[in-house]
């Protein structure tokens, strides 16, 4: 066993240094080509969605990092592996590192948002791992084993195992034992020097690495934290007063696909809109600020969310419109979607025609009086009033391509969900909680109702059997928001009671109580909260 | 001696090294750990989830009954598919339970037990309603009141962890059950087995019964 430690660790110490080197070379231009992430990002799109839902349940916020430990412990069996391999096949062992070097560079080149420079961290990596075992290899294999404690017996039969065959010449018996041990100190104090060398720098490659990352991420927050958000040409009306119909930033649900939230620097950050075009088109954060800003209140609601699900939040945005950045740059005849990508490599299929139908479609830059939030989408992120976020309101948005709904899937279309996605009328009661115990008498009744773009002109509350009564609805600013609504339960009497809630959106059309789960479009039906009455 | 203590060093410095690119990795972003994060899904039968609280682990379950789970991750009715789901779609999902899950339905419950903030329900299998005559069961499933009664009855407010199993608890409905028994093996009312325990859903835990527990008045 302890003849292998030596080849062992100059393999890892070989593929640290490597992995160590990418990083630094991935950490100040394009983090998102390390290998590791490139190789993290390859795993979770290959991974199967209950496996990974168990990784969430299981784990938490952890699954990330214990992701990427996976793969360093991994690589790292690999690279140990890969060392012991070298003592007696040195070609196949830095054959095996080019392979792994060529995986990462894959990987790197078949991530969403790729460019072919994605490849060279990796490739980078594998070239410098190659060198590294090259040149300890030899240094691990000559050291001979442990001297015997029996002096005269052990060492001459089992000397170099390979490596430089001039290191242990066989010589008479008798002498041979303490040359040996001398010959046995002087290499490995050859291998201790060589490997803390790659150690030490392997370390300070991965520590300027982790600096330069950490620096690049508080760039992109102080610049965050610097923006003065210009004030909107076009405001919002007054702010509504009634608690609740703001749901503040931290307690905006969040659905996305980034395995770490994307840190933009909006300094470096520009919006390209291209594909079906007459007049491509790249936009820095400043040309944004420069727009006419409009403020609207508008509400986002999740396609998966369940019936009386926590999806859905409302919030005063900053934004530029749309529809003129996409009239200036001269939307060719035919072209039917627009394919917003974001930095986590989202794609977000909305149609051209949803977009340029004169509603508020914009992109949003602050929400709720401030920058928006990284995990938002900062520096920019699109809103579509009237359809459910998957297929109107990508983050982190880095550009804009005119496409066909045809030629494209968007990435939940490719996962089977519908390529469109208007929102379904919903109502929800958020007072009394289910299962909740009563005290009789008047049992105040509260909830909101949303249908982005057609808006809410009724919402009716039910108890048990009894006819419907109309609940009466708070004021909203345009029809792009859910709506508040209260209902006084008159002389609520003892024993359990069933409500129930359904809405009419602004064309008049009845909430369906057909039930549908939120696959492939969103869920459907009234309602419905058991309480007790003591 | 010397030189095992010196490949000891090296070794941590080794796991040093590996340790900062780990960091060099995910470095500079901490807050992203502390953000309940959205997950891509792949399968269509499966929604994106926001998991704003984080459920329990998943592998806490005991007792014979749930060697019948489906094991594949991708069945909806698996454990890992359920600790996914509000409790009434993961109770919905799973094959023992589709006459306690056909009862929810008529019963006007899935919103309330899915929107709950935390629940206990001790579910009757498919077997434990199969013990109720049919034109008992039937009786029941027609009349609305008393199902919901019924079903009340058998969900207790809060997570309830095997540890604290034991003992009288108040069910939704008002009146108490009571749970005697240790470690794995557990009665509910004296009458109903736990045949599997400690199931973890999205807002709920659920233990598997053999028997429908009736309330007394």
């Amino acid at each position: 066993m302890r003849r292998l430690i030596r080849p062992a660790l100059s393999g890892l110490l070989a593929a640290a240094g490597g992995i160590a080197t990418a990083e630094l070379v991935a950490s100040p231009v394009r983090p998102e080509s390390s290998p590791l992430v490139a190789i993290g990002g390859t795993v979770i799109d290959a991974t199967p969605t209950p496996v990974k839902e168990y990784a969430v349940a299981t784990f938490g916020t952890y699954d990330k990092p214990l992701l990427i430990g996976t793969i360093l412990a991994v690589l790292a069996l690999l690279a140990a592996a890969v060392g012991v391999l070298a003592v007696h096949h040195r070609a196949a062992a830095l054959l095996a590192i080019g392979a792994l070097g060529l995986v990462g560079a894959a990987a790197a080149l078949t991530r969403p948002m790729a460019r072919p420079i994605d490849a060279l961290p990796a490739l980078l990596a594998g070239a410098v791992s190659a060198g590294l075992l090259a040149w300890l290899a030899p240094k691990a294999a000559t050291a001979p084993p442990p001297p015997s404690p029996v002096p005269g017996t052990g060492p001459a039969t089992d000397g170099a195992p390979a490596g430089e065959p001039a290191a242990v010449p066989a010589a008479a018996a008798g002498d041979t034992s303490r040359d040996d041990r001398a010959a046995a100190r002087t290499g490995r104090r050859a291998f201790l020097v060589a490997a803390g060398l790659v150690a030490l720098g392997t370390a300070l490659a991965g520590g300027l690495a982790a600096i330069i990352r950490r620096s690049g991420a508080q760039a992109a927050d102080e610049a965050r934290a610097a923006i003065a958000l210009p004030a909107p040409a076009d405001p919002g009306p007054p702010p509504e007063q009634t608690p609740g119909f703001y749901t503040p930033n931290q307690d905006f649900y969040r659905v996305d696909i980034a395995l770490t939230v994307p840190r933009v620097d909006p300094r470096q950050w520009t919006l390209q809109i291209t594909g079906m075009v007459d007049r491509p088109t790249e936009l820095t954060f400043d040309d944004l600020l420069k727009q006419p800003l409009i403020e609207r209140d508008i509400t986002l609601n999740c396609v998966s969310n369940e019936v009386g699900g926590p999806y859905v939040g409302n919030a005063r945005w900053l934004g530029v419109p749309l529809a003129p950045l996409l009239r200036a740059a001269g939307v060719q005849a035919g072209a039917d979607q627009i394919v917003a990508r974001g930095a986590d490599g989202i794609t977000i299929g909305t149609p051209v025609a949803t977009v340029l139908d004169g509603r508020d479609a914009i992109l949003a830059l602050g929400m709720n009086g401030q920058a928006l939030p990284p995990e938002h989408g900062f520096p920019v992120r699109m809103l579509t009033p009237g359809l459910y976020g998957y297929v109107g309101a990508a983050k982190w948005i880095t550009s804009l391509e005119l496409a066909t709904f045809s030629s494209f899937d968007a990435y939940w279309v490719q996962r089977g969900w519908a390529a469109t996605g208007p929102v379904k009328t919903a109502s929800r009661i958020d007072r009394p909680k289910a299962f909740a115990q009563l005290a009789a008498g008047t049992v105040p009744v509260a909830g909101v109702a949303w249908a982005q773009h057609r808006g809410i002109s009724a919402v009716e509350v039910q108890v048990d059997d009894a006819p419907w009564q109309q609940a009466r609805l708070l004021p909203v600013p345009s029809t792009d928001t859910w709506v508040q609504w209260t209902w006084d339960w008159p002389a609520a009497t003892a024993g359990s009671h069933t409500l129930r809630v359904r809405a009419v959106d602004g064309t008049g059309a009845l909430q369906t109580e057909q039930r549908a789960d939120p696959f492939p479009n969103g869920a459907s039906g009234w309602q419905s909260v058991l309480v007790t009455v003591a | 001696m010397y030189g095992k203590r010196k490949l000891t060093a090296l070794a941590a410095v080794a796991a040093f090294s590996l340790s900062l690119a780990l960091s060099a990795c995910g470095g500079g972003n901490t807050a992203a750990t502390t953000q309940p994060t959205g997950m891509p899904t792949g399968v269509p039968t499966t929604v994106p989830t926001a998991l704003p609280s984080m459920p329990g682990a998943a592998g806490g379950e005991f007792g014979p009954a749930c060697a019948t789970i489906p094991k594949d991750p991708a069945n909806p009715g698996s454990l890992e598919m359920m600790a996914q789901q509000p409790v009434a779609t993961a109770a919905a999902a799973n094959p023992q339970l589709s006459t306690l899950a056909a009862a929810i339905q008529a019963g006007e419950l899935a919103d309330t037990l899915n929107n709950a903030e935390a629940v206990t329900v001790f579910a009757p299998t498919n077997e434990a309603f199969a013990k109720i005559p049919k034109a008992d069961l039937d009786k029941v499933l027609a009349d609305k009141e008393l199902l919901k009664k019924i079903l009340a009855y058998h969900v207790v407010d809060g997570k309830t962890a095997p540890d604290a199993l034991a003992g009288a608890h108040k069910t939704l409905e008002g009146q108490d059950i009571t749970v005697t028994g240790s470690g794995t093996e557990f009665k509910v009312n004296d009458t109903a087995m736990i045949v599997c325990g400690n199931i973890q859903t999205r807002n709920g835990v659920v233990y598997l019964v053999d028997s429908v527990l009736m309330p007394p008045s």
